[in-house]
């Protein structure tokens, strides 16, 4: 991929710059032939689109080495583009929302700074990923868990910072944040709450300092570059049990989600419920054309086909319970007489106990078997995930269910879909698989995306995190007061990166002098 | 002349001879690329993975899975695949994976056996 600098720019201006920053990181960490900026490209983006190139890239290793690049990027102009391990699969990757910028590679910042064993909490560096930590804690016999994503390959901070999911009681990943020292865009180094004391011993135990909390307004923003997190771990449990739950049929979701509505709300079950529809397991495995070829989404007779070889539901669940052993088969037995006489099939039960192997307990262990999900129609494959906000309600989560079914059948796609419960909402995660060396289909995956964001906004429900194709269209949804969030991200925006350095169209935010590139 | 020539030789050669300087033998760059495949590869080309998985998929069934087991392996070919990807397996950057290190997975997996 060749340099396209971004309009008010010329080659020579990024070839000074990247020698600029050559000379801060040596000229081995600079990324800019044509094959680099390939492999900075988002993995699922087709070969033939333009869309999202980036400059290059430069690989610091230390918090003065951010600082020194940002000060030059000032001077230069030029825009970066951070990212902790750039694993973001399905968002994007490492690949900027404007094409022309430079990404910030902070793979190379990977120490684990600090673990606090009695108080459960960690101090990382961006590039460290969920699988170095784990083996730390493992290999250590540090007994705290980490609150694990389904696509493992990320960086923790990274994943935390995108509000990315974990599926044990600490699984609101951004909630875990407590703490972080931030890289601005003018080079100052920041720490957030309890840290913007020097020498503080709370930073990592209390989330909020004195004055304004500042964790959240560097989560999907572009207002400084996290150049270190705390992040609190959960003390390993006495035991877990998880429940399997298969549903019948597609209506069954409507009871269910009332139940679990309130067996959440009242902290019965404190961890994320990710309940799926059949499509979600079958990709898992198989591809598309072991059960179908014909034209169109899959038809109904063709999924009940799938259910019946595989064994599974239209729906399928597990609720996982964490702690004492008493504890949980109490909440467990709360659980399963909430489900009692319902018609499903028998609900399959599975403990785990202090001591034995962590792979047998409710907590996942790192790992990127969820990615062959892509594969699914064969090819090169990619996925994009659409994923609105609803409230936990079993009749408007089947309305907005099947509204989205029905587009799918309309863009000839296979409707991947499902919820996962947080404690009030619940997120309806749809996946969009494609192959990306298949134009048409490609064509219409994002025919689709676009037409779910508009479909979610006129109901009301907005996304919490999306693709960087899409990142102005779902800004522009946040429409209240005439955009009024908008304008005050602009506002701090230009504040606090008057030359425009950094992350330019990140979650629809442009600086001044981009801003006419806003889709 | 001669015999400060030897010392300086006796010198040079105990010198070269140093764990330090000494070449890194064609066992230990085995074993090196060995551990940078489990470090970085393993995640998906280990037993069980999604790499390996993919591949049983794809390959006929002569041909193992597992990629560490393979022996038609090039080491261009590897260095290819890591740094563009092949099917649904993404690439590494340099920051990711830099290039002595590729070429140090590249000779593991192109070992002669």
């Amino acid at each position: 991929m060749r340099l396209v600098p971004p309009k008010g720019h010329s080659p020579e201006d990024f070839n000074r710059a990247f020698a600029d920053f050559a000379g801060v990181v040596g000229k081995e960490w600079v990324f800019a032939t044509d094959l680099d900026r390939d492999t900075y490209r988002d993995v699922y983006q087709p070969s033939n689109e333009e869309r999202h190139a980036p400059a290059g890239a430069v690989a610091p290793a230390s918090v003065e080495e951010v600082q020194a690049l940002l000060r030059l990027a000032n001077e230069r102009k030029v825009p970066l583009w951070p990212v902790s391990r750039g694993k973001n699969l399905g968002y994007g990757g490492a690949a900027p929302a404007m094409s022309g910028t430079i990404v910030l590679d902070l793979t190379r910042m990977n120490r684990i700074l600090d673990i606090d064993e009695r108080r459960g909490h960690c101090l990382l560096e961006p590039g460290v990923g969920f699988f170095q930590l784990y083996n730390h804690l493992r290999d250590s016999k540090i007994p705290l868990w980490l609150s694990i994503p389904a696509n493992a390959w990320g960086s923790v901070i990274g994943n935390a910072l995108d509000r990315g999911i974990g599926y044990t009681p600490y699984g609101e990943n951004t909630a875990q944040l407590c703490g972080l020292e931030v890289a601005l865009p003018s080079g100052d180094l920041v720490r957030t709450g309890m840290g913007a004391m020097a020498g503080s011993r709370a930073w990592q135990i209390s989330k909020y300092g004195f004055g304004p909390a500042w964790d959240q307004m560097f989560a999907q923003s572009n207002f400084g570059v996290v150049t270190k997190a705390g992040m609190w771990l959960m003390p390993e449990p006495e035991a877990t049990l998880s429940l399997s739950f298969q549903l019948p049929e597609r209506e069954d979701i409507v009871w269910a989600l009332e139940l679990l509505a309130d067996l959440r709300l009242r902290r019965v079950i404190d961890t994320s419920v990710t309940i799926g529809n059949y499509i979600r397991l079958v990709t898992m495995t198989t591809q598309r054309d072991e059960w179908y070829r014909g034209e169109g989404a899959l038809p109904e007779s063709v999924g009940a086909e799938i259910r019946r070889k595989l064994g599974i539901g239209w729906w399928n669940f597990t609720v996982s319970l964490f702690g004492y052993e008493s504890v949980i088969e109490a909440n467990a037995r709360i659980v399963k007489d909430a489900f009692a006489g319902r018609r499903i099939p028998e609900i399959a039960e599975k403990r785990w106990r202090r001591g034995e192997p962590i792979e047998n307990s409710a907590a996942n262990i790192p790992t990127v078997y969820f990615l062959q999900v892509v594969n699914w129609w064969g090819g090169r494959g990619g996925h994009m995930g659409f994923s609105p906000t609803l409230p936990i309600d079993g009749e408007e989560a089947f309305r907005q269910f099947e509204s989205t079914r029905r587009r799918y059948d309309e863009f000839g796609l296979d409707h991947y879909g499902g919820f996962t419960l947080a404690e009030r909402s619940m997120t309806n995660v749809n996946m969009i698989l494609y192959d990306r060396d298949d134009e048409d289909l490609t064509r219409r995956a994002h025919g689709l995306f676009q037409t779910l964001i508009d479909d979610a906004a006129k109901a009301g429900y907005g996304e919490y995190r999306t693709h960087l194709s899409y990142m102005d269209a779902v800004a522009d949804t946040f429409d209240f007061n005439d955009h009024a969030l908008w304008r005050l991200n602009e506002t701090l925006k230009d504040a606090i990166d008057p030359n425009g350095i950094l992350a330019p169209g990140k979650s629809g935010i442009w600086p001044k002098r981009y801003r006419e590139a806003r889709s | 002349m001669i015999r400060a020539f030897l010392i300086a030789a006796s010198c040079a050669a105990a010198f070269l001879a140093s764990p330090e300087l000494r070449a890194e033998s064609a066992d230990d760059a085995i074993a090196r690329g060995e551990s940078l495949f489990a470090a970085h590869c393993g995640l998906c080309h280990f037993a069980g993975e999604t790499g390996t998985f993919m591949l049983k998929r794809r390959l006929d069934a002569a041909q193992p899975a597992l990629l560490a087991e393979r022996t038609d392996l090039e080491k261009e070919y590897v260095e290819t695949v890591v740094r563009q990807g092949l099917n649904s397996m993404p690439w590494f950057t340099r920051a990711q994976l830099t290039d002595a290190e590729m070429k140090a997975i590249s000779a593991y997996l192109a070992r002669p056996r």
